[in-house]
């Protein structure tokens, strides 16, 4: 593949690329305030893993009540904290925080412009997030992520104000987030014309996170007014006069957006990663902008299809949210049609084939693929009144989405990204163990959830009764998510090992080869 | 089963839609990965997808409003809405209408001589029942598998729902499946199908 055509800004600009020992001479001072964006990438990439690690084991801890009915050793309101936890740490503290971090590194080298801009904001959205998640952990709230009022009001837990504390730390750490992806898709030289894809994604994403997160303020805000009883108006609390609808619209008009919010950044690495490993590239960049903008666009006024069996959600509104929420499948599809596309319009470089991040990508896309089908499904009110609405079946599809897509994309970019921070290229072998681990486990966990929620398993249940089916779809999920631990702990020794041990990288660590045996000199390090 | 909501009929149809478009996938996904011959695909695949999906959606919707609608239709001939201000029309067309409470944490059922039971719907067989749902203090959920129906009710607010009993005696979970604070894993109640006296094969259970 000629050299000009890898230069090509829609190809991820190579020039700017270069391994690197980031890790060695890294002062304290550097690790905690540096601005330079490679640090704050790395600093939020770490921090992810940790988060990953903690709501790992809360997941570890209660899948292994759940393998079996009745009660073992978890009692209700510890099950509902890890629970509660569990989906706060990986949604606010691993997930979006990874993605935001790997953009934050491959948007200046992808620009050419070689600095964050806006860094200071980038660096409080980090730290105020740290915060959020100490509280969190303090307060051990018990209302799960959706925190619906007044539910959420009468936990009976003293500090549950630091969970609506919280939840406004995380609104304020997002909009900072979104504000520097904004800003730094505007440092394009490219025009509507050259803009990477991954700009163009910054761009999108970074306009509803400002734009989302001001409902999500509020709900905290007013939850922690309605609990403290500030005041003689109350927002949400229905027993002082406040509106459980109104908090309903209010959330959901956040939390769609929210799922989103992880889900863009991970396609845009797609739209890096991609060309580079192909040597040629993307099949459409119009499909691609398009499928941003739409995006974006059908985001905002869906939300009630997340609690549409209820009585407002009905008549012709009903029917709105209902199309709209099947038109959002377009977009998506555009997306997975460009990358199978452009996988198939050429041969496959064996380069890529053994690659570990190519290998996650591939089957990222199957998750996506897998998960996102029955999003067809989950959006008609007919079958959402049977079967999916709160059973086992939605965490089917958002664990498909957000882990098996979203969340293994990121690790994607992070191995495609280990060379450049250590200059090292990490171990193979066991890349190979926590990539196959990671698949099957994700199937079988992904799989049984949906065969779970199918046969009417309600979500957030601690106990449960012998009802044919459910104990054995409930002993598979816990065996795939034993499955998944396992590759994580592969990985993490990976991470350490080979930062230290791996073998050096100089030159360019993803070189296209499209014949290894033919060329064995030229392979590249392991 | 005798509900409009059923797996069998035109939600077997959606489920083979999804089924088929996740197979669809993956064999493309294969195919990229696998086939010796290649080409660059053109913009007409993309748009005929497009058009497919437009017209899925289409029929989604059209099928699942329909549907919706006809299980609508026996609540309210005037709202055509679930619930809302259900003024008493047509319960007549119903074998048995019941109150039901939700409560932190379970359902009270209150039948049409105001007697209340804490936890058992007792109905007949193939009976058409009438729930009235209301919830005094939290968003609670309403799912009965073995009638397919799942509904949420917030607070302050009164919803109907229908079931046709199943036809062999036994007991049926009912169960809340929005979460509702601490208690929610045991706010379950039974749905009790009694054949009763006047069924001579008749089974207490």
């Amino acid at each position: 593949m000629a050299t000009m055509e890898m230069d090509d800004p829609k190809m991820g600009l190579k020039a700017h690329w270069e391994p690197k020992n980031l890790l060695s001479g890294l002062t304290l001072n550097q690790i905690l305030f540096s601005n330079d964006y490679r640090h704050i990438a790395l600093k939020g990439i770490f921090t992810a893993f940790i988060m990953l690690a903690l709501g790992g084991t809360f997941a570890i801890i209660f899948r292994t009540e759940l393998a079996l009915p009745d009660v073992q050793f978890l009692g209700a309101r510890v099950y509902m904290t890890l629970m509660t936890l569990h989906g706060m740490v990986m949604v606010f503290g691993f997930l979006i925080p990874l993605v935001v971090s790997i953009s934050y590194y491959m948007l200046p080298k992808i620009l050419g412009t070689d600095r964050l801009l806006w860094a200071g904001a980038a660096q409080a959205s980090y730290w105020i997030l740290i915060v959020a998640a100490v509280l969190l952990v303090i307060g051990r709230p018990d209302f799960t992520w959706t925190a619906y009022a007044p539910m959420s009001l009468r936990t009976g837990n003293p500090n549950i104000w630091m969970g609506h504390v919280a939840i406004i730390l995380v609104a304020v750490s997002e909009f900072l987030a979104g504000a520097v992806l904004f800003r730094n898709a505007l440092a394009s030289k490219g025009g509507l014309k050259n803009t990477p894809l991954m700009a163009w994604a910054a761009g999108t994403i970074g306009l509803l996170f400002m734009i989302s997160v001001f409902p999500l303020g509020f709900v905290g805000f007013g939850l922690l007014s309605d609990w403290a009883q500030w005041t003689q108006v109350a927002y949400f609390d229905p027993s002082r006069g406040g509106s459980v609808q109104f908090f309903l619209y209010v959330f959901w008009t956040y939390g769609h957006p929210a799922v989103y919010l992880p889900f863009v950044p991970a396609i845009a690495i797609i739209y890096t990663i991609m060309p580079r490993f192909l040597g040629r590239p993307m099949w459409s960049y119009w499909s691609g902008v398009v499928a941003f903008v739409l995006l974006a666009i059908g985001a905002m006024p869906i939300g009630p299809h997340h609690f549409q069996p209820v009585y407002t959600v009905s008549g012709d509104y009903q029917r709105f949210v209902q199309i709209l929420t099947m038109l959002v499948f377009i977009p998506s599809v555009l997306h997975v049609f460009n990358w199978i596309s452009s996988l198939f319009m050429g041969p496959i470089p064996d380069s890529a084939r053994r690659a570990i991040p190519f290998k996650f990508m591939v089957f990222s896309i199957a998750f996506i693929v897998y998960g996102g089908a029955t999003a067809f499904l989950n959006a008609q009110i007919a079958p959402d009144s049977d079967f999916i609405h709160n059973s086992y079946w939605i965490p089917a599809h958002f664990h498909a989405m957000f882990f098996g897509f979203s969340g293994q994309m990121a690790f994607a970019g992070v191995y495609f990204l280990f060379p450049y921070f250590t200059g090292r290229m990490y171990n193979q072998t066991m890349g190979n163990w926590h990539f196959w681990l990671w698949q099957i486990g994700l199937f079988i966990k992904i799989t049984g959830m949906g065969i779970a929620g199918y046969l009417y398993f309600p979500r957030w249940v601690y106990d449960y009764l012998d009802i044919p089916g459910w104990a054995d779809a409930q002993m598979a999920i816990t065996i795939g998510g034993y499955m998944v631990g396992l590759g994580f702990l592969f990985f993490l020794v990976n991470l350490f090992w080979s930062a230290k041990y791996g073998k050096e990288v100089t030159d360019d660590p993803w070189p296209v080869i499209h014949d290894l045996k033919a060329a064995p000199a030229a392979a590249p390090a392991e | 089963m005798e509900n409009a909501l059923g797996i069998w009929g035109p939600q077997a149809i959606m489920m083979a839609i999804t089924a088929s478009f996740t197979v669809l996938g993956m064999v493309m996904l294969l195919a990229a990965m696998m086939m010796k011959r290649r080409w660059k695909p053109s913009y007409a695949v993309e748009f005929a997808f497009i058009g497919i999906m437009l017209a899925l959606v289409w029929y989604g919707d059209f099928t699942s409003t329909k549907t919706y609608a006809a299980y609508q239709a026996d609540l309210n001939a005037e709202e055509k809405t679930v619930s809302g201000n259900y003024d008493g029309l047509g319960e007549e067309a119903f074998d048995r209408v019941v109150t039901v409470v939700a409560f932190q944490w379970g359902f009270g059922f209150i039948n049409e001589e105001d007697e209340i039971s804490r936890n058992a719907l007792v109905v007949k067989p193939g009976e058409k029942v009438l729930l009235k749902v209301v919830s005094n203090d939290v968003i609670h959920g309403l799912n009965i598998p073995v009638a397919q129906i799942t509904a949420e009710i917030d607070p302050d607010d009164k919803r109907e729902l229908w079931i046709r009993a199943p036809d062999a005696p036994g007991k049926y979970l009912i169960q809340c499946v929005n979460y509702c604070g601490v208690g929610h894993a045991q706010m379950k109640a039974w749905l009790v199908v009694d054949a009763g006296e006047e069924e001579t094969d008749g089974e207490n259970t």
